[in-house]
């Protein structure tokens, strides 16, 4: 892929600290104008991964194009062109929200102006407070809000909501929504499935340092499951007889009190299922059918849920 | 140079207002050297004695001298003792004489009525500037007793003139000792504290986000060191203001040179503390190892007490502690303060400790 269609390109991207592999041999890609996740877990390589990309630390070996730009040699660079949000917001704690803005802003040679970025983080009110004053959800709107102080064409966000409650969450949601919006490219590391779903253009799974999938969060359910699930509270007279020959009925499995269908054609099992259960004389089966989501796939790619 | 210099201003400026928000950082560079000068002075100085102990070095030993003798003799502050030149300039120089007043020979022919002499005749007077109640008085004696013998012998030109001639006792006042000696234990403390919010910036990661933006680690480096030589700079017009206020304390020496010597030993010590952070992984760590280094240098380098005075085991110590040098520095240079070693070896020993620490920390100091 040329420079012009990608923002950021990565080829056989290695990374060890002492014996551990951080970052084992990973290629991908960034587009123009895109928001692209890295997911996983804790210690898969993600902050890793982005920090090589910024020109904050080293690789081993591979090849790296940020903005055509490869950070190893020509950080410096590169720096004035991108934001970087770090993910334990590194504040200066005696400092004012505006004095902070004002001080990152003189660090590069076109700053936005600080009152335009207090106003549009919602920073208002608190611009005159010490920064180790703030709520967590303000300082990561601050944290963002430096991260924009250069007006960067590609902005890092490295978990930018772990530890914000879901109402701070969303208020971020639409900040980063805001910011594709006027055309920037944004990676994100996040290790929430929900994040991923309601932000994402692409997403890379990682685990120990290697990509396991990358696409659109539909294509990687898709790619994975072809079926979707129907659930209703278990009943006796429901057995796994009964219900196995449903019509494009692909398993029948049990969970806690639930008997979970795969189907391939959810209107036919669901027609089968009603008659069966007409036929018995059962009234009342809450049904409810599932799109099998993120946190599935990534059950399925690691064996383990994303959270651990 | 561009990329120098952007960010350097507004950084410094941050880090100053970061330091004066920060009451602990405030207290213990500002305030407590400020406690310790009052504390040390009123310890060490009492009231100043009632009489003060004049060596008499008469070689005109003639009868006008001898009435001189008496002239001097009849004012109550001033205890004469005979003494040749060298014996009361050595004894001066001990501590043990406030001041030498010399009569030259040739006294009682410039006295000779009807001979006035073309020049008046000079009465040589050594008192010590460092000391400065006891110079001030002895001058102030001599000039009124000069000044009423020629009132005595009116209608003539004045026979008699006194030429003040300043000479260094090794003892010098308890509080021109303590004074320098808290200035260089309050810039050392500046600089090895250093260590503790450099940690903590770099364990909150502060260090590494600005290693994210187009901020130069020189730039970042300079800005600290700038904001330490201001906040050092204080600490001086501070300290040696209260000793020449509230004890009586005289600066001898020329300031530029006692500014060099605060620069030098401000970085010194800066780099030493940049040493500290290198190897402190997090802020307690840098904490409890600042605390490790400054009271040895404290209490081992004769700030507080001459190094004479050490047992003999623990002059070598003393002698390799970057603190013994500055602290020698700016006792030489501000209060005229004995020599333990020339100001040029002061200068190359800090220097040598300013080069490798600088070194150490160039090689060792981690940004994340």
């Amino acid at each position: 892929m040329n420079e012009a269609s990608s923002v950021i390109s990565v080829a056989g991207l290695r990374k060890s600290y002492g014996d551990v592999q951080a970052v084992n041999g990973i290629d991908f890609e960034v587009r123009p104008g895109e928001v692209f996740g890295l997911l996983g877990p804790n210690g898969a390589g993600k902050t890793t991964t982005i920090e090589i990309l910024e020109g904050l630390n080293k690789a081993d070996s591979g090849e790296i194009a940020v903005l055509g730009i490869d950070p190893q040699r020509n950080a410096a660079e590169l720096k004035e062109r991108i934001g970087v949000q770090l993910q334990t917001a590194a504040l200066y704690p005696n400092l004012t929200v505006a004095e902070l803005i004002d001080l990152f802003g003189s660090f590069y040679s076109k700053p936005r102006p600080t009152a335009e970025l207090i106003k549009r983080f919602g920073l208002d009110e608190r611009q005159i407070a010490l920064t180790k004053e703030l709520s967590g959800g303000q300082r990561q709107r601050l944290s963002v809000a430096l991260a924009m102080v250069n007006d960067p064409e590609l902005m890092f966000l490295d978990e930018p909501t772990t530890g914000l409650d879901p109402q701070a969450r969303r208020a971020l949601w639409e900040q980063i929504q805001e910011l594709r919006g006027e055309g920037r490219t944004v990676v994100l590391t996040t290790h929430y499935m929900e994040e991923a779903e309601q932000l994402c253009d692409r997403v890379a799974v990682m685990d120990h340092g290697r990509i396991l999938e990358i696409g659109t969060v539909n294509e990687l359910v898709t790619r994975h499951f072809r079926e979707r699930t129907i659930r209703f509270a278990s009943r006796p007279e429901l057995t796994d007889e009964r219900l196995a020959p449903l019509a494009a009925v692909g398993r029948v499995a049990r969970e806690v009190d639930e008997t979970v269908l795969y189907t391939a054609d959810v209107p036919a099992t669901i027609g089968d299922l009603l008659r069966v259960s007409d036929e018995l004389g059962l009234e009342g089966l809450d049904i409810s059918v599932r799109r099998p989501t993120l946190e599935d796939v990534f059950l399925e790619l690691t064996g383990r849920a994303l959270r651990d | 140079m561009k990329r120098f210099t952007r960010g350097l201003l507004p950084l410094t400026v941050a880090n100053i207002k970061s330091f004066y928000r920060d009451r602990a950082s405030l207290f213990w560079t500002l305030a407590f050297p400020v406690i310790f000068v009052f504390l040390f002075g009123s310890l060490f100085s009492g009231n100043g004695p009632d009489t003060f102990s004049v060596g008499w070095v008469d070689d005109d030993r003639s009868p006008a001298s001898a009435q001189l003798r008496e002239s001097f003799g009849a004012v109550e502050l001033l205890e004469l003792t005979d003494a040749s030149e060298e014996e009361a300039l050595s004894q001066m120089r001990a501590g043990d004489l406030d001041a030498v007043v010399v009569v030259p020979a040739g006294l009682g022919g410039a006295l000779q009525p009807g001979a006035p002499p073309a020049q008046p005749f000079q009465l040589i007077v050594y008192t010590d500037p460092s000391q400065s109640t006891s110079s001030n008085t002895v001058q102030q004696v001599v000039a009124q007793v000069v000044g009423g013998i020629n009132q005595g012998l009116s209608g003539a030109p004045p026979a008699l003139a006194v030429e003040p001639r300043p000479i260094q006792s090794d003892e010098i006042s308890a509080a021109a000792y303590f004074v320098p000696s808290i200035l260089a234990m309050a810039l050392m403390q500046l600089g090895i504290f250093a260590s503790i919010p450099l940690t903590a910036q770099r364990e909150k990661q502060i260090l590494k986000r600005l290693n994210a933006t187009p901020l130069s680690r020189s730039t970042l480096v300079a800005s600290n060191v700038l904001m330490r030589l201001l906040i050092a700079l204080v600490q001086t017009v501070i300290i040696v203001g209260i000793g020449i206020v509230a004890f009586d304390v005289t600066i001898v020496g020329p300031m530029l040179i006692v500014a060099a010597f605060v620069v030098l030993g401000s970085m010194t010590f800066l780099a030493i503390g940049y040493v500290i952070a290198s190897y402190a992984r997090t802020e307690d760590t840098a904490n409890a190892l600042a605390s490790v280094v400054q009271f040895p240098l404290m209490f081992l380098s004769g700030i507080f007490f001459p190094i004479a005075f050490m047992p003999d085991w623990l002059q070598p110590v003393a002698a390799v502690m970057p603190l013994t040098y500055l602290g020698d520095a700016l006792r030489q240079t501000m209060v005229g303060g004995a020599a333990y070693v020339p100001l040029s070896v002061d200068f190359l020993v800090l220097a040598g400790w300013l080069i490798v620490s600088f070194l150490i920390s160039a090689r060792f100091f981690r940004w994340q």
